[in-house]
């Protein structure tokens, strides 16, 4: 497999990926944009971190990347071709074949009543690999289970092996990019470093692009390559993993990461500058980078405020090319204020009087 | 001083067709009144089973073999159902597991609240009703939200509820088994500031439960670490945190990405399960322990108040090393 030394094109490219949702009933129907106006670049051979909270919308990014939903506007290049536009309805099985997913659950997403061997195979076969056991059982390998598991059912397996079940699955197409969806979150501590460490492995070895999307911050640190921060429906950070988390330019980011547990940080709980972020988030008044006199209230302004990384870290082979410069969204444009605050707000009451009750916990608990 | 409860030598086996499990073994530590002592482990290492245990929980086929549990200076193992009834929630609350999906979905919020006051009080409805409402408002919430059924209110909300439930009656003792593992960052943050905040205004003790080392040493004063169903490791949390001594322990920190630092390669946890000739660990375990390899050792007082499961030729001071 060759390997380009220099930034080539990306192999997925999304614009302005839009996604709304209708909820209520009949009677009040309201529309939800769960993604808005998303843009973002994934290189070949690189693993990407969309991190954010829950209900900001990484979810639906990659649902709509695997076209199990319909995005309202925007577009999806593989390859330099609109697959929304020439696959309208659903997507073909060239691009299932170069697209995969692996999901959360690894207890929902095997079907109980085939063996291990009939998910594999199944996979091989529709993609038009022929399935002998050879195959199977270099999957297997691949994934570091053993070939005897390919009589076993999914119960029979722990969920540390069940993932790497849906790992081989979705390796067994040869994908190009692979949209894992909180691989990790619902496993056991004992073996969700060693699924981290299969996935970088298969970046290396096969060169195969990741979206990892997480709440876990540190995972993600670990893991990828490049790290984009989630907000409200829309990215408001970006750049290489470390730089993201060590010097973090937007007041979301920041407010993300210090509600990480971390002993070995300091006065990492204090309520006050968290309450100060929090208005910094949804009143912005002033924006630091505003030197290039680019600021504005209404576009998603991009300010760039580091270097790009060209590294792939703990890669043998290190160069890879694609890396993004860190970037980070104006802070002068707010988000949509609904789903900000609903975001923000997901544990206090609906309305205004929320954010005093929340800031007087706080105080109280410093 | 007096601790509230008192754990000692607890032994539970799970029995099966032919063979029996040990869920817990030996196990011994105490809480102290307005202690926060927390039980770090992966799944599987018997915390849950202590906890079940204290609560008087288990089920056959898990059977509490040996050992005492005393609260308050009485024998829990000696309640019948009868005084049990009024030992649970009154003295020892519990916060389960996801215990956000515990609430009972075709109630409201205020009527399984009102429930507990009516039943373990003997309050009217009305009276139980305003206290149901001052409840919610300890927890941070509107007490407006008793109407609201379980599926209105967001995750964070729902474990605030259940938190607020478990202190109804003002227990002694709170159990909060892994209380934050399906909320996201921020909302758990939320409710741990939140349970720092009741722990500090009511003074109960609490025993938490999790395998999050972070959060337990931001939280716990004392913490226990365990693996394969023994405790290997006892000690103040920061001491502990700061200069782990057993190697398990040193294993279960670097079970989680760091958020600071340089970036290397993680190794994670070993996942065999521990039999009866070999406690699993020893295969991994970073140092020659052949002395221990057979099974964990007794915990041993190394300074004061840190106890280690090593031989003693191991310890940091043997004289071997």
């Amino acid at each position: 497999m060759t390997h380009p030394t220099k930034p080539t094109a990306p192999l997925l490219s999304v614009r302005g990926l839009t996604k709304d949702f209708q909820v209520g009933t009949v009677f009040s129907r309201r529309r939800v944009r769960a993604v808005n106006d998303v843009s973002f670049d994934l290189p070949a051979g690189r693993i990407t971190a969309l991190v954010g909270e829950s209900g900001s919308g990484k979810s639906t990014i990659a649902r709509c990347l695997a076209r199990l939903e319909q995005p309202t506007s925007g577009e999806v290049l593989l390859d330099g071709e609109d697959v929304l536009r020439t696959q309208r309805r659903r997507a073909s099985r060239a691009y299932r074949s170069k697209v995969q997913m692996v999901f959360q659950d690894p207890f929902g997403s095997l079907n109980p009543v085939h063996r291990i061997e009939h998910f594999l195979t199944r996979a091989l076969v529709l993609h038009g690999h022929s399935a002998t056991h050879e195959a199977l059982c270099e999957l297997l390998t691949t994934v570091g289970l053993t070939e005897d598991m390919l009589q076993s059912y999914p119960h029979e397996l722990s969920g540390g092996q069940r993932q790497r079940v849906a790992i081989a699955r979705a390796l067994a197409v040869e994908p190009s990019l692979i949209l894992a969806d909180e691989p990790t979150s619902m496993l056991d501590v004992s073996v969700r470093v060693g699924v981290l460490n299969l996935m970088r492995r298969l970046r290396d070895e096969r060169d195969i692009a990741m979206l990892y999307i997480t709440h876990d911050l540190g995972s993600a640190r670990y893991l990828a390559d490049t790290t984009m921060v989630m907000f409200a429906g829309e990215l408001v950070e970006g750049g290489d993993a470390l730089a993201v988390m060590d010097a973090p330019a937007h007041p979301y980011t920041r407010l993300l990461l210090s509600a990480v547990p971390d002993p070995e940080r300091a006065g990492s709980y204090d309520p006050v500058e968290r309450a100060r972020l929090r208005e910094a988030i949804l009143n912005p008044t002033s924006c630091p980078y505003g030197d290039d006199g680019t600021c504005s209230r209404t576009e998603p302004v991009r300010h760039i405020v580091g270097e790009a990384s060209e590294a792939r870290w703990g890669s043998p082979r290190p160069e890879a090319g694609g890396g993004q410069p860190h970037w980070v969204r104006c802070h002068l444009r707010a988000p949509a204020s609904d789903i900000a605050r609903r975001v923000l707000k997901a544990t206090d009451r609906t309305d205004g009087e929320a954010t005093d009750a929340t800031e007087k916990a706080e105080t109280t608990a410093a | 001083m007096e601790p509230v409860l008192e754990v000692r030598d607890l032994r539970v086996e799970y029995g099966g067709d032919g063979r029996t499990v040990v869920g817990a073994d030996s196990v011994s530590f105490e809480i102290g009144s307005g202690e926060i002592f927390g039980l770090a482990g992966e799944s599987g290492c018997g915390k849950s089973t202590i906890a079940n245990a204290v609560m008087r929980l288990l089920k056959p086929p898990a059977e509490i073999t040996a050992g005492s549990i005393r609260f308050d200076g009485g024998d829990v193992l000696a309640l019948d159902a009868r005084e049990l009834r009024a030992f649970r929630w009154r003295q020892i609350a519990m916060v389960f597991q996801s215990a956000m999906n515990s609430l009972n979905p075709v109630l409201t919020i205020g009527e399984q609240i009102v429930d507990i006051f009516t039943t373990h009080e003997k309050l009217k409805k009305r009276a139980a009703r305003e206290k149901a409402g001052a409840l919610l408002e300890l927890v941070g919430m509107d007490p407006g939200r008793l109407k609201a059924y379980p599926h209105q209110l967001s995750g964070g909300m729902r474990q605030r509820v259940v938190i607020a439930m478990a202190v109804a009656l003002r227990p002694r003792l709170l159990i909060m088994d892994e209380p934050t593992t399906a909320l996201d960052v921020v909302v758990q943050q939320e409710i741990m500031a939140q349970i720092r905040d009741l722990q500090r205004e009511l003074g109960f003790s609490i025993l938490f439960i999790t395998h999050d080392m972070s959060l337990m040493v931001e939280l716990s004063d004392r913490m226990g670490v365990m693996y394969g169903g023994r405790i290997v490791e006892l000690a103040d949390a920061k001491d502990l945190f700061a200069k782990p001594l057993h190697p398990y322990t040193e294993a279960l920190m670097n079970a989680f990405p760091p958020l600071t630092g340089p970036r290397r390669e993680l190794t994670g946890l070993f996942d065999a399960p521990r039999t009866a000739d070999s406690c699993g660990f020893h295969v991994r375990c970073p140092e020659d322990r052949s002395d221990c390899s057979m099974n964990i050792p007794d915990l041993r007082e190394v300074a004061p108040d840190r106890w280690v499961a090593r031989s003693a030729a191991r310890s940091p001071e043997g004289a071997t090393r």
